[in-house]
Parts: C-alpha cells; structure tokens; sequence
C-alpha cells in the first residue's frame, strides 16, 4: 500500500508509481478472478467444510470468513470487477460527454456557453443523493442503471475543466494564428485545442474515477446496492459485526480506501505533470560569520551619532534558477539627522539593501553575512525580541506602492495604532490620540472621520500620508523611504517630498530616500551612495557627487539627464545596455561591460576604493579626470 | 440591496427547478401510494378513494403546483406510509438533529482546520506543512461512511469512549450532555472530511497573503509573526474558505445522510431513506425541498457573509 509519507508526491515520485502498480494488480485481479486459484465466492465454508464461519484471518482465509464461511478475500476479489467496470465506463462516459459540451461552451461562447453553463450549475446544486434516490427507486439496481446515474452526476466536473482550459487558449498566440490561417473551428479544436486540455481531463478522469467508487459504496452502504457483490456491500454486510469481528467490515473498507487514494495520487502525478508545482518554500535565513574585527570596531567606534552602520554587507537569494547576489560587500553609514540618496538603475539592488536591513524577503531562502546595526542594535544577530524592538520603534519604513501598503480588511486606525501599543507601550486612548495627531501632522483633512476610514476608500496620495504617520508613529531614529513618490501622481509627488522633508526638520531622525529622481537627491538629501550590480561604486557628499562624479557609471547616470534645470523631474534615462545578471556577476568592475572607457583590467580586476577626501570615495579604475586623457588621447 | 434581492432571485429560480425534478422523478418511481396506504387488501373502490383524497388522480402538472402552494404554507401533505401523519411534522422532528449535525461538524472542522492552515502556512514547505497536506490528502480520499467505520471503531470498540450508535437519543435542551456524547463522534466524522478541504484552500491562501506588500511591511514594523499571520493575514486570506463553507453544504448534505445511518440518528436524511425504501414519496420530497432550500439559505449568507469579511465589497 501506499505508505502515509510526509512528503507530497512531487512529480512522478515512489508513491506514484506504488500507486500505479495497486491499479494494475486491481485490474489484473479483476480480468482473472475466475481463473485464480481462490475459493468460490459464494460457497458457504458451513457446507464445505474449507472455512470455518468467523475465521479470524490467517493461512486458511487470508481475510478471514463471514458468519457463513465465505471467504472474505475471494469476495473482495470479485468486488473489484464491478468496481472497475463501473468506474471506467462512467468515467469514458462523462469525460468524453463532458470534453465536448466544455470545449463548445469554452470555444463558441455567447449562447452556447450560457446554455451549458446554466445546466452544470443546476446538476452542482441538485442534491446527487435526492437524484441517486429516486433514480435507484424508480429504475432498479442493474449496473445500466448505475452507469446512467454516476454519468448524468459526473459530467458537470469535466465541463467545468474543458470550458475554462478552453477559453483560455482560445485567447493564446497559436490559437489565434490558426484561426487567422483559415483553420475550421473543428480543425482547431482537434489539433490546436484537445491535444492542450487532455492532460488536465486525464488527471481528473483518476479522481473521478475514485468518486465513483466511492459513491457505489455510499449508496451500498445506505441499503441501495448493485445486483452483485461489491466493495460497498460487504462493508454493509460486515458493519453489524464491527463490535465482534471487525476485520469483515474494516478490510473490504480499507481495500476501498487504498484503491481511491492510490487513483487520487494517480490523478495527482498526472496532473502535476502537466501543471507547474509550487515550488518548496521552506523560509530559511541564514547570518553569516562577522567580519573582521579590525573592520568593525575601527569605523563604529568613533562616531556616537551613527544611525545606521552597514558593514560588508552581502545578502544572496537562493531562488529556483540558482544564488542571486542582491547586495554585495556593502558598507555604508547614516550619522543622526542625516538624509543619504541611495541611487542606481533599477535591479542594482537598492530595494534588496532596505529589505536586507528589514529583514522582509519575498523569496524563501535568504543568506546575510556582514553586519547591519541600527541605533546600535545588531540587525542580523540579535534575538528576536530587540530586533522586533528596533523594527517596531527605531526604524520606520515608507514603502514604493501605498497602494497596496495597507492592509485592505483593516481599518486605518487598527494599523496606525498597533506599533504604538504593540511596541511603543501606549495604551488605545493614548495610541488613538497620536493617531489623530500623525495624521493632522501629515496632512489628512478631518483625521477623525479618516482613522474608521479603510483603505480603499482613501487616494493614493492620502494612502501615502498614511503611510508616512505609520511610520512616524513611534518616533523612529530612522526613516527608510523606498521610492516613495514613484507610484504617485506628479503633483503628489513633491508634496510628499516636502511634507517628508518639514516633519524631519529640527529633529535629527535620519533618512535613506532610494529614489530615481535626480532633482529629489539635490533637493533633499546631504549625501549620496550610487549602487550599481548589487555593490555601492561611489559615495560622497551630494553636491561633490553631482558636481564632480568619479565613477564611470555615476558619470553616464548624470549625463543621461540632458539637463538638470530644464527638467527636473526627468527620471534617470536608460543608459545603453543592462546591468549585469546577479546570478553570475562579471569579475573585474561590473560596469565594464556598458562603459565607454573600459579595458582589459577593468574585465578582470575589481576597483579597489579610491578616496578623494571629504568623505567622497569612488571604485574605478579610470575616474573623472583620466576619461578625459583617454577621449583626448583618440 | 439589489444586489440581494437579485441573488435572492436566483436561487429561488433553483429551489423551484430542483423541487420539480424531484417531483418528476419520484412520481415515475414504482409503487403505487395509494395501494400503499390503503393496504394490499383493500378493494379497488378502497384505493380510488384513497387515490382521489390524496389527489393523485390528478394531472402532474396541476399536483406539482397544488404541492408547491401546500409547502408554501408549511403543508407537505400527509405521509403515505403511517396514516393521519403529516409530512411536516415527521420532517419537523427530524430537522434539529441533522442541523445540529451539521452545524457541529461546521464548527469541528473549522476549530481544526484554521489553526492548523495558520500553523503550516507559518513554514510552506516545512515539516509541519508536508505533514498537514499529506493528512488532508488521505483524508479526501476517505468516503464519510468509511471514515465513519474506522473511527466508531478505534473510539467506540476499542477505546470504549463514545456509544457506536446513537439509542434514545435525547434532545439537547432536555440532556444536552448525553446529547453531545452520543452527536460527537457523527459530527467528528463528517467534520474530518471538511477539514481536508478547508485545510488545503486556507493554508494556499494564507501563503499567497504573506507575499503581499502589507504583510511585508508589517514584518517591518516589528509585529511578531504570530500577530501577523492571525490579525493581518487570516481575515484577507479567509474570502474563499467562506466560498467553500457553503459549496461544502451540498457534500455535507450527502454525508450527513449517511452519517445518519451509521450512527442511527433520527434525522432527515434517515427519514428521507426509510422514505424512499417504504415509497412514502410525499416524506421524500419534503425532505428533498427542505435539504435544498437548506443548501440555497446558506449560499445565499455566505454571500451576505462577504460584505462583513471585505470592506472593499461592502462599499462598492
């Protein structure tokens, strides 16, 4: 049998083929009953004197015998013919009547679809068992009359599977393309349609076949049985002895229940084979080794006023195409009341860098070495209790899309007041009073009425305030801003940006801005750190990197922009070419491959960092001044 | 508003359909009611009369509307078995058992099968989460009455726990903890084969939420992930365990028939299939009309149902 493994069959794993096999056997069993050597059925071991009546199983009856002495095993035996036989032909009945109305409703629509639609709905609505009743009453126990029932019930499932694989392909590419070639419609359903949805009809066809077996023993079981042995009826027959001799009603019943879970899994091979699984999830998240502590201690210790202290940071994405490094060897500081820009194409791995310091991955495995301190707190190693702590009071986080920031079934003020009772320690008064408070600070007409509001009935820009009061909320040392005007209307954006820029002023909350927008780094942060591939390539004072930029790729970043004062608000245009896959960065400077002045070192060599003073430094092997040379030098 | 009442519509339109079939294929079963009540004795004068009283003399369509009036006000007419024994009342008695059966089993497998979504959706893929859906796995596969035989067993003969079939059963105003002891083991068993379902839609659910923006940025904010997963991710996540709860009334309908078998309760769907064995018809299609209007009430709260779980559905 099948045995209960912890793992879900994955593809056409052991359980499938074990299960197949007890198919085969079944159908083996079922074809040569008659020619087996088992007892006769029907013989009374009282007569014959072959089995004793209530034989508990053994060598004699290998599942024993009934008050009568009928050998159980050769009834269970001949009970796999009705069984199959009426599973297989009500299957290729319904399937096949089924495929047809589901391909014509899914492939001709309009009124055709309404039709067939309507009448699957009403045959799912009908109670089976009033129909099983009355049909059963009314016509018999022949095994037609069985057919017929189990038919009429099993073609809504199929029809419902072929309308809605149907209209999907017929929307697909080579669907199209046929119908435009002057294929027929009988044509295209033949060749270009069937051959798409056979597989999912075929892993429903194991399942359902299993239904059928077990509704014959449903009914058997209600007193409506076949007009021959069944699975279904021996278990009826053996339940009155289920105090004294169990094994007559517990057997035949578990054979029953190994021949439907082997068809489920069956089914469920089948059908994996044709659909993509889930790929396992297991959240793991791993902290490498700190680095070294000569690093560490020789750049923290000095400055009281380090907010944020990233030391040679990496994080790795273990996804199903292989290890994407996000973020690689990164260090960077945030002092108290600073704003730093973090800019770069999109996919260099900023967004990865404020995630790698939340700690909040959308992939499942995720390795961090390095070291991340908030406020003192190291972000990667500390227990759960502080780093919640740290997240829920220290760090506040205003995310890209307010759009779907905010929990949609929860009301505003649940989701502003929970960090300030969950971690702040107010209680609801004290958290609904902030509340109220945050919001008019941010800016929301009539906070009263806004705080029952939900999410959905307010604007993007309001949700975007909202989201800024949320992270206010606890007073936090640092404010994490993820392209938060990005997904807004122009004329919001700037307000965000000032209302963002006044509610810092005079405090000395420190800020990371990830951003596009050139005009916003020059407006509102005092320092800027440009991510290229996953690693910071220059970093410095935000006027010196926009007035004087070292890096070749900070340089093409700028240009790009024809001119700061005409068009502020341009985004960074595309610069020729796309960043390097991370899943196998280039060796040497990523940026080799895109720059104007690369060459042969800058493909195997990577920059070390050059500083320039002031707090500016740069990895690159030919910064500003040497591209001059070189264009001049051509 | 409209809304409701054009969903109230429909299912009205499907209450009538079913209930006609039903009439339909219960007036082409064998057996004449007439014959039935009037006794086999009975002369042929005797079971005209009889035929005329019960109206059977009458064309199907004219009998099929006079019914559908008669229910109309409660009246299913007279049983065609046990004489000056009406319909209703047979119906009437058996009604709180299998609603007590059903709602329990509700209750049972959500209590099981909600936390148990919340614990696997906590680590997808981990241990716990193979171990749930390998069990909800078998589980669907397990037809009600063998589920039913493997658990009276192990509970009932060999632990010796619970009573294997219910005798006397008492009403639950009356005892209701005699009541409850000879109802848990039916309604364990029906709930099992819920919980397979919910288990499997809920935990899938729950994985997709947690991939969401919000969930994210909670994370962010420091909420401990036990808060996240029963405060912010439960309710999103619970829309469509809602659709199931009421496409399930439909199997559960089916199971709780046989469930009343097994375990001998007193209810209508033992009524309906000692109606169809004793071809007492107009017991069979009261029971009929009942389960269906049964299935279509709660169709019709579970749609109600959304507005209170998705805010954005109530204020559209």
């Amino acid at each position: 049998m099948p045995e209960p493994s912890t793992k879900l069959p994955t593809g056409l794993g052991v359980i499938f083929w074990v299960s197949a096999s007890w198919i085969v056997l079944l159908v083996l069993l079922a074809l040569f009953a008659d020619v087996l050597p088992i007892r006769d059925p029907e013989a009374l071991g009282i007569i014959t004197r072959e089995v004793e009546p209530f034989e508990r199983p053994g060598w004699n009856a290998w599942f024993g015998s009934d008050g009568q002495g009928k050998d159980l095993f050769a009834n269970v035996v001949h009970g796999a013919r009705p069984a199959l036989v009426l599973g297989l032909t009500v299957t290729l009945l319904a399937a096949s009547i089924g495929t047809v109305l589901g391909v014509l409703a899914g492939y001709f629509r309009g009124r055709v679809d309404t039709i067939v639609m309507a009448g699957t709905d009403v045959a799912l609505a009908f109670p089976a068992i009033v129909l099983l009743l009355a049909v059963r009453a009314s016509l018999g126990n022949s095994m037609w009359v069985f057919i017929f029932i189990f038919t009429v019930l099993g073609i809504a499932p199929y029809t419902r599977i072929v309308r809605g694989a149907t209209l999907g392909l017929a929307e697909r590419e080579f669907v199209k393309a046929a119908r435009a070639m002057g294929a027929s419609g009988f044509r295209i359903i033949t060749r270009e349609i069937l051959p798409n949805v056979v597989l999912s009809v075929l892993s429903f066809a194991f399942i359902g076949f299993a239904l059928v077996i077990a509704a014959e023993g449903s009914l058997a079981f209600i007193g409506l049985s076949l007009d021959r042995t069944t699975w279904g009826q021996l278990i009826d027959d053996g339940r009155p002895e289920l105090v004294d001799h169990a094994y007559l009603t517990l057997i035949p019943a578990s054979v029953m229940f190994i021949t439907i879970l082997a068809f489920n899994f069956v089914g469920d091979g089948v059908g994996g084979a044709a659909a993509i699984r889930e790929v396992s999830t297991v959240r793991r998240h791993r902290v490498g080794p700190l680095p070294d502590a000569h690093n560490v201690s020789g750049a923290s210790s000095g400055d009281q006023r380090l907010v944020l202290d990233v030391r040679e940071l990496t994080t790795d994405l273990v996804t199903g195409r292989g290890v994407v490094h996000a973020v690689d060897n990164v260090s960077f500081q945030v002092r108290a009341g600073e704003a730093l820009a973090l800019v770069g194409e999109s996919g260099c791995g900023k967004t990865m860098m404020i995630r790698s310091i939340l700690g909040t991955f959308p992939v499942a495995g995720v390795d961090r070495s390095g070291r991340i301190d908030v406020d003192g707190t190291d972000m990667l190693r500390a227990d759960d209790n502080t780093r919640l702590r740290t997240l829920g009071i220290d760090i506040g986080t205003i995310p890209q899309n307010p759009l779907t920031a905010l929990n949609p079934v929860r009301r505003i003020d649940a989701q502003i007041m929970e960090p300030m009772t969950l971690h702040g320690g107010l209680t609801a008064a004290e958290a609904r009073a902030r509340a109220l408070d945050l919001l008019e600070q941010v800016g929301i007409p009539d906070p009263t009425s806004r705080l029952r509001s939900y999410p959905h009935q307010l604007s993007g820009g309001m949700r975007q305030r909202v989201m800024i009061a949320l992270a206010l909320a606890n007073n936090p040392r640092l404010v994490l801003a993820d392209e938060p005007t990005t997904a807004l209307d122009v004329t919001v954006q700037d307000q965000i940006m000032r209302l963002l820029t006044d509610l810092r002023a005079g405090s000395d909350m420190a800020m990371v801005l990830v951003t596009h927008d050139l005009a916003v780094v020059e407006g509102f942060t005092d320092r800027i750190a440009v991510m290229y591939a996953g690693q910071i390539v220059e970093t410095g004072p935000t006027a010196r990197v926009l007035a004087d930029p070292q890096h070749q790729y900070t340089r093409a970043l700028i240009r790009s922009i024809p001119d700061l004062r005409l068009d502020p608000h341009s985004r960074l245009a595309t610069i020729p070419g796309a960043p390097p896959s991370l899943l196998d960065p280039p060796p040497g400077c990523r940026f080799a491959a895109r720059c104007p002045v690369a060459d042969s070192r800058c493909r195997s060599e990577l920059p070390s960092v050059t500083e320039v003073g002031d707090d500016h430094s740069y990895t690159c092997w030919h910064p500003a001044e040497t591209t001059v040379e070189v264009a001049r030098g051509r | 508003m409209r809304l409701v009442a054009s969903r109230a519509g429909r299912l009205l339109f499907v209450v009538v359909v079913v209930s006609f079939f039903t009439f339909l294929l219960l007036d082409t079963a064998p057996g004449d009611p007439a014959v039935a009540l009037a006794g086999l004795n009975a002369s042929d004068e005797v079971v005209a009369q009889v035929r005329a009283d019960l109206g059977l003399d009458e064309p199907f369509l004219q009998r099929y509307l006079t019914w559908l009036g008669n229910a109309l006000t409660g009246d299913l007419g007279d049983s065609y078995r046990t004489l000056g024994v009406s319909a209703s009342s047979l119906i009437r008695n058996a009604i709180p058992n299998t609603l007590e059966l059903m709602f329990l089993a509700q209750i049972m497998a959500l209590m099981i099968s909600v936390p148990a979504a919340v614990a696997a959706a906590r680590r997808p893929g981990g241990l716990l989460d193979r171990m749930s859906s390998s069990i909800a796995f078998a589980f669907l596969a397990l037809p009600t009455f063998v589920l039913g035989i493997y658990l009276s067993y192990l509970l009932a003969v060999r632990l010796g726990w619970l009573p294997t079939v219910a005798t006397d059963l008492p009403s639950l105003t009356s005892d209701p903890l005699g009541n409850l002891e000879q109802m848990f083991l039916p309604s364990l068993t029906l709930a099992l084969g819920l919980v397979a379902v919910y288990l499997r839609l809920l935990r899938n659910d729950l994985v997709a939420t947690l991939q969401e923006d919000y969930v994210l940025l909670a994370q962010a904010r420091g909420v401990p992930d036990r808060r996240i997963l029963w405060r912010h991710a439960l309710r999103p996540s619970s829309l469509n365990l809602l659709t199931a709860i009421g496409l399930n009334t439909g199997a559960l309908i089916g199971g709780t028939l046989v469930i009343e078998i097994l375990f001998a309760i007193p209810g209508m769907g033992r009524l309906m299939v000692t109606g169809v064995f004793g071809e007492d018809y107009s017991v069979v299609q009261g029971a009929a009309l009942v389960f269906t209007v049964g299935y279509v009430v709660v169709n019709f709260v579970v749609d109600l149902a959304y507005y209170l779980l998705d805010p954005r559905i109530r204020h559209a």
